[in-house]
C-alpha cells in the first residue's frame, strides 16, 4: 500500500471542506427561490397540510387513525376545498420549519401566535383560547395558588410559546416576593406529565385546553391550577407572505364558525366553546 | 392499551425492520466500496472518501435527515419521508462500515497478496478469492455491531414523520396519558430484532470454523 504525503492530502481535504461549507452557505439563498406554492399551484398539485401526532386533543392518533379537533376540521376542509388535501403526520419538531421552508403549505395544528414566529410565518384566525395554566399533582398540598409556585420545579415543552412566556409567571411571582424555580424542558408533553406524576417536577405549564383534557382523563392524579399568562391564542400557520392561502383558510374558518360546526367541535374536543375568538390577533410577546 | 394499540406498535416494528434492513443491505457494499477506494489510494477519490467519512461520522443522524428532508427540495429534488430516511441511514452507516472494512484491509497480510500476484492472479480475482473472504470474517463482529447500532438509531427517523416502533409507542402514550405500557411493548420488540442479528453472526462464524476444519 502506498501513502501520499500528508501535505497534499491536507490541501485537498481543505478544498473539499471549503467547497462543502460554501454549498451549505448557499442553501438559504436557494431556499428563497423555492417558497411555498401560490393558490394556483396548490389547485394543480393539491394542498399539503402538516399535522402533529401526539398533541391531544388537537391532533392525535387513535388505533392508527388521525383524530382530534384539527383532524375533524381537515375532513370538513376536504369537502370545502376545490382541490386535493394531502396530509403529512409528523412530530412537532419538524412542522414549523417545514412550513417556513415550503415543504408543507400549512401547519394545521395549534401553533400559538407569538411575535417571534410572526417573523417567518403568518397565522390564520385563532382556533381556540390558549391561556396558559399550570397543572399539579392532586395529592400535592403545598400548591394552592400562584404564589405557592415560588421556587418549585416547572416542566414545559422545549421551543414552545409556553416556554417563551414563562417570564410572565416570573413577574407574577416576583410581585409576591418569590421567583421562578428550575425549568425542565421536554420534547413533548406526555413526558412532562409522566415526570409530574412521579414527582420529578412540581407543576407543568400548558394551555387550558390541553390541561383540561388531561385532568378529565386522569382526575385522580392531576389537578388544574390558575392562569399563569395573559391572552394567548393558537392558530394554523402558513409561510410568511402566502396571503392567498391565508385568506382561503380564514374563509373556511369563518364559514365553520357561521354554521356552528366550529363551536360544536370545540365543545366535543375542548369541553367548551369559545364564541368570542378574535378574527385576527397581534401578539404582544 | 388496546389490541389496536399493540397492532400499531407491531406495524411500527415492520417499519423499523424494513428500514434497518434496507439501510444495512445498501450500506454494507457501499461501505466496502469506499474502504477499497481508500485502501487502494485512488488519486483524488480516496481523499473525497476520507472527507466524506469524516463529515458523516461527525454528523448526528437527526441533523443529517432534517438537512436532506428540508434542503433537497430547495435544489429541485423532491424527497418523501421514507426515501429521506433510507438515504440518511445509508449515508450514515456506509461511513461507519467503511472504517470497519478499512481496519481489516489495513491488517491484511501483504505477503498473501504478493503470493497471489506471483501465481498470476488478476487484481479482481485476487480481491475476490484471497482478500474478501478473510476481511469479511475479520470485519464481521464490527459490522454486526454497527448494524445493531443502526437498528437502535431508527427512532431518530421519526422527526420527518416515519412511524417506527418508538414513535408508535409515543403516539399511544400521548393518547392514553399512560406511556409506560407502550414503551414496555416497544422495548420487548427491539430485543428479538437485535437478537436475530447476533444469532446470524454466530451462525456464520460457526459455519466458517466448520468449513476450515473440513479443509
Amino acid at each position: 500500500m502506498t501513502t501520499c504525503s500528508p501535505a497534499r492530502s491536507d490541501l485537498l481535504s481543505r478544498r473539499l471542506v471549503l467547497g462543502l461549507v460554501s454549498v451549505m452557505m448557499a442553501m438559504p439563498v436557494l431556499v428563497a427561490s423555492a417558497r411555498a406554492g401560490s393558490l394556483d399551484d396548490i389547485k394543480k398539485r393539491g394542498l399539503i397540510v402538516a399535522t402533529e401526532d401526539d398533541f391531544r386533543p388537537f391532533e392525535f392518533v387513535k388505533d392508527g387513525k388521525p383524530t382530534g379537533f384539527d383532524n375533524e376540521l381537515i375532513e370538513d376542509l376536504r369537502k370545502y376545498a376545490p382541490f386535493e388535501i394531502k396530509q403529512q403526520i409528523l412530530p412537532w419538531t419538524g412542522i414549523l420549519a417545514g412550513v417556513s421552508t415550503g415543504k408543507y403549505d400549512v401547519a394545521i395544528t395549534a401553533a400559538i401566535i407569538t411575535k417571534e414566529r410572526r417573523q417567518s410565518l403568518d397565522f390564520t384566525s385563532p382556533i381556540a383560547d390558549a391561556t396558559h395554566h399550570y397543572v399539579k399533582r392532586k395529592d400535592d398540598k403545598s400548591i394552592s395558588s400562584i404564589k405557592d409556585l415560588n421556587g418549585k420545579i416547572v416542566g414545559v415543552q422545549a421551543g414552545s410559546a409556553l416556554l417563551a412566556r414563562l417570564p410572565e409567571l416570573g413577574t407574577m411571582l416576583e410581585k409576591e416576593g418569590g421567583k421562578l424555580g428550575k425549568v425542565v424542558e421536554y420534547t413533548s408533553y406526555p413526558e412532562a406529565y409522566q415526570d409530574l406524576a412521579v414527582g420529578r417536577v412540581d407543576y407543568v405549564v400548558n394551555t387550558i385546553i390541553n390541561l383540561q383534557t388531561l385532568v378529565a382523563e386522569k382526575p385522580a392524579v392531576f389537578e388544574l391550577g390558575q392562569a399563569v399568562s395573559g391572552k394567548s391564542f393558537p392558530a394554523w400557520a402558513v409561510a410568511k407572505g402566502n396571503t392567498e392561502l391565508l385568506e382561503f383558510l380564514n374563509g373556511f374558518i369563518a364559514k365553520e364558525k357561521e354554521t356552528g360546526r366550529f363551536a360544536e367541535l370545540q365543545k366535543k374536543w375542548f369541553g367548551e366553546a369559545f364564541p368570542n375568538l378574535p378574527v385576527s390577533f397581534e401578539p404582544e410577546f | 392499551m388496546t389490541g389496536g394499540d399493540v397492532l400499531a406498535i407491531l406495524q411500527g416494528a415492520v417499519v423499523t425492520v424494513t428500514l434497518s434492513l434496507t439501510g444495512i443491505l445498501i450500506g454494507l457494499p457501499i461501505g466496502l466500496g469506499l474502504a477499497v477506494l481508500r485502501w487502494a489510494d485512488v488519486p483524488v477519490i480516496a481523499h473525497i472518501v476520507t472527507v466524506y467519512v469524516s463529515i458523516l461520522r461527525a454528523t448526528p443522524l437527526v441533523t443529517l435527515l432534517l438537512l436532506l428532508f428540508f434542503a433537497l427540495p430547495n435544489i429541485g429534488i423532491a424527497i418523501g419521508p421514507i426515501s429521506a430516511a433510507i438515504l440518511a441511514l445509508v449515508m450514515n452507516t456506509a461511513a461507519f462500515n467503511c472504517e470497519v472494512w478499512r481496519a481489516s484491509l489495513l491488517n491484511f497480510p501483504k505477503d498473501q497478496y504478493e503470493a497471489a500476484q506471483s501465481v498470476g492472479m488478476g487484481a479482481a480475482l485476487r480481491f475476490r478469492r484471497i482478500v474478501l473472504p478473510q476481511i469479511a470474517r475479520a470485519s464481521l463482529p464490527g459490522l454486526v455491531n454497527e448494524m445493531s447500532l443502526l437498528i437502535k438509531v431508527t427512532p431518530a427517523l421519526a422527526v420527518v414523520g416515519v412511524v417506527d416502533i418508538t414513535r408508535a409507542a409515543v403516539r399511544i402514550g400521548a393518547e392514553t396519558y399512560d406511556p409506560l405500557p407502550p414503551f414496555l411493548v416497544a422495548l420487548a420488540l427491539y430485543a428479538p430484532i437485535v437478537f436475530v442479528l447476533v444469532w446470524l453472526q454466530r451462525w456464520i462464524e460457526r459455519r466458517q470454523i466448520r468449513v476450515e476444519a473440513a479443509a
